[in-house]
């Protein structure tokens, strides 16, 4: 407790700041800049890992300083961390424009960000040395895990006293993000601990990877898009407050109990099968929420010239939300609930198949939309010129293209396995050598999306060049 | 409902507090809601993770193997890993735990590659990760994996 009341010795959390006018940038907002340009830069590095990967699958013998069975975990985690990384950035620079005052401690933040990006950076190096856990997802030493979690508890602590600091002006949007980074915080713990029973471990390795990416990420996001939409003209508070409890509410509950989809095989009782397949349908009420106002916000934006979005930095920002959005409603919602299905999912679960909806799910939902709030955040105070905005658009293209490509490569190669090995026995190594074909469309497409990669992070590197003195 | 009915109980007097008066309701039904299905949530879970035989300290030991060496990046166990390699829940139906044991100690040339070797373990390691495969294979998995249609089965 005195160790908090030394970091907060120094900021300002209470009176003065409140009396502010707006449009001002809190501390809060520059730190956030550190968070997000880790994350983007997370994200690049992972393209490059992934395609190694992708080849090493389909050339023989292809040599490499790190083997398949560490590269991948690496994949992982860069799969799980660099959201992670960038969510903090983005709930700490939206909380303060939302409640339009300082967060509690500016300097918990900072100390928080060293905390989460030397854990984060051990989990790869340690991996690198062929040091792990084996859990998947989570492959690194479970103390480095401990540490990623003492970054959520500060940041968990940091938000509480903020929102805590004005108590009757709490919005919705700061509110449901802070429980989205409790969330996270309260579902890693488990997981730094040794499960002997292989069951339970299962289990709890779900909470971060379903738990985390469609329920705790769901609530830190939605508070994003409410706020742009606000901020950017496509929604009226007023409406977007009305229902964002609910929406919070349903993800919850919802994101918990669709849990049982990943416990179908796991050797849990047959409870979960119902309980799993009928709350999964639940899973899907708030993306039709978000889709439905989204369309209203952009009909009546284009129907009213004055009220449109007329600035480049927030059209871009919207093309990457749109493509989010996109991938909601196909990779995660139809496409997973169809593979949610007992039936279906008896066949094609650990196939290909669950790699194509991870890829359309993990980074079509929530990878789009941390990169959206990570440009958002790092480009303020600058629009993009007319060549930097097409190369933007070019960006997302391409990452769309690419990764409809995987999705589509992994989908056929899914398809067949599941077909050709679970339905008529086949040999599964035999079945296997018969995919090559797919799993190079995959490192074909994956080119594309790395070079999708590489061209937005180009973009949001100068936008944080151009910014990085002022930006307000 | 026992457990819910205890659980809710317990916290409504963490939740109450920690929410201030007036105006916020709504926030506070959510905090309700999203603790309250939490608990209930991680309960069940827990009751139903647990497993009717315990798990041997033999096979407790191999399971550590399987985790220290990563080999759910290829293989799967209860379909959930990777895709490289066969799925390994009930692989001691198909090839007997000694043979195991032998592939692991000295492991052959993995196909289509011409000089790259499976991963190798020792004796001790190999026999652990084998007694762990046997274990898991007594997990009960509601069916999964599917049975193939036999052949001739088709029309
Ligand atoms: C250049 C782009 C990428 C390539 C070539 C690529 C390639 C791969 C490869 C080779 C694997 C392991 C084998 C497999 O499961 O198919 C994999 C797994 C995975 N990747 Fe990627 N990846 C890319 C981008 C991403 C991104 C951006 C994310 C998320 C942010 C991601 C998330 C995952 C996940 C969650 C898995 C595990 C899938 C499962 O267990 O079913 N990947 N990827
Ligand atoms: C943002 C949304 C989503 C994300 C980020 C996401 C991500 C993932 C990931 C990474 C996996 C792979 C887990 C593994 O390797 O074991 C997975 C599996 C799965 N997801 Fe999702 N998902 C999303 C939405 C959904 C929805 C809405 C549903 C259904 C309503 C769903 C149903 C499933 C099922 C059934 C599996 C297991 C597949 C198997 O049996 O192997 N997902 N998801």
């Amino acid at each position: 407790m005195k160790l908090f009341r030394m970091f907060s010795a120094g900021a300002s959390g209470r009176h003065p700041v409140l009396t502010r006018p707006r449009q001002q940038v809190f501390l809060a907002q520059k730190i956030s800049r550190r968070y997000c340009l880790a994350a983007v830069t997370l994200f690049a590095i992972q393209s490059v890992v992934a395609l190694a990967g992708a080849l090493d699958l389909v050339i023989p013998d292809l040599p490499s300083p790190i083997p398949f069975e560490f590269g991948r975990a690496i994949h992982l985690g860069f799969a799980v961390l660099w959201p992670l990384i960038g969510t903090m950035g983005m709930v700490y620079y939206f909380t303060a424009a939302e409640l339009n005052r300082e967060i509690f401690s500016p300097r918990l933040a900072r100390w928080q960000f060293g905390v989460v990006l030397v854990f984060a950076l051990s989990v790869y190096v340690t991996l690198s040395l062929r040091i792990g856990n084996g859990r998947e997802y989570l492959e690194g030493m479970p103390a480095l895990y401990l540490g990623i979690g003492l970054a959520l508890l500060l940041a968990a602590y940091n938000l509480v006293r903020t929102l805590w600091a004005d108590k009757h002006h709490i919005t919705p949007a700061a509110a449901i993000m802070t429980v989205g980074i409790l969330f996270l915080l309260i579902l890693l713990l488990p997981n730094v601990l040794h499960y002997d029973n292989p069951t339970l471990d299962e289990a709890a390795k779900f909470w971060v990877v379903h738990l985390w990416e469609e329920m705790a990420f769901e609530l830190t996001t939605a508070g994003f898009i409410a706020t742009f939409f606000i901020v950017a003209g496509l929604a009226v508070r007023e409406k977007v407050e009305k229902w964002l409890y609910l929406e919070a509410g349903l993800a919850v509950t919802g994101g918990l109990y669709s849990t049982g989809h990943h416990y179908f095989w796991i050797g849990v009782p047959s409870l979960w099968l119902v309980l799993g397949a009928l709350i999964s349908l639940l899973e899907v009420v708030p993306v039709v929420m978000l889709v439905q106002m989204t369309y209203v916000g952009l009909k009546s934006s284009k129907a009213n010239n004055t009220t449109g979005i007329k600035s480049k930095r927030e059209k871009l920002t919207l093309w990457l939300i749109l493509s989010s959005l996109l991938y909601h409603v196909t990779g995660a919602s139809v496409f997973g609930l169809m593979i949610t299905v007992p039936w279906v999912n008896l066949y094609v679960h650990g196939t290909y198949t669950t790699s194509a909806h991870a890829h359309l799910a993990l980074f079509g939902s929530m990878g789009f939309l941390v990169l959206a709030g990570c440009y958002y955040v790092l480009s303020r105070g600058s629009e993009p010129t007319q060549a930097g905005y097409k190369a933007g658009v070019l960006a997302v293209l391409l990452l769309n293209i690419g990764l409809i490509g995987m999705g589509t490569a992994l989908l056929v190669a899914g398809f067949l396995q599941t077909y050709l090995w679970r339905v008529l026995g086949r040999d599964f190594m035999q079945v296997s050598l018969l995919l090559t074909p797919y799993l190079l469309a995959r490192v074909l497409a994956g080119g594309m999306f790395a070079l999708g990669d590489f061209l937005l992070i180009w973009q949001i590197y100068a936008a944080w060049w151009r910014t990085r003195k002022n930006p307000s | 409902m026992p457990i819910g009915g205890k659980n809710y109980v317990r916290i409504i007097p963490l939740v109450i507090p920690a929410i201030g008066s007036g105006g916020t309701l709504k926030l506070r039904s959510f905090l309700i809601l999203s603790a309250f299905s939490l608990v209930l949530f991680v309960a069940v879970t827990l009751l139903s993770a647990h497993s009717p035989v315990p798990i041997s300290l033999q096979a407790a030991a191999g399971k550590r193997v399987w985790q220290r060496h990563n080999c759910v990046s290829c293989h799967t166990l209860f379909g959930n890993g990777g895709y490289v390699g066969e799925d390994l829940t009930n692989i001691v139906t198909k090839v007997n735990p000694p043979q195991l044991v032998q592939y692991l100690v000295q492991p052959p040339v993995m196909r289509p590659n011409r000089y790259r070797h499976h991963p190798a373990l020792n004796r001790t390691e190999a026999e652990n990760v084998v007694s762990y495969l046997e274990y898991v294979h007594t997990i009960p998995t509601l069916g999964w994996p599917p049975q193939p249609e036999k052949a001739g089965d088709e029309p």
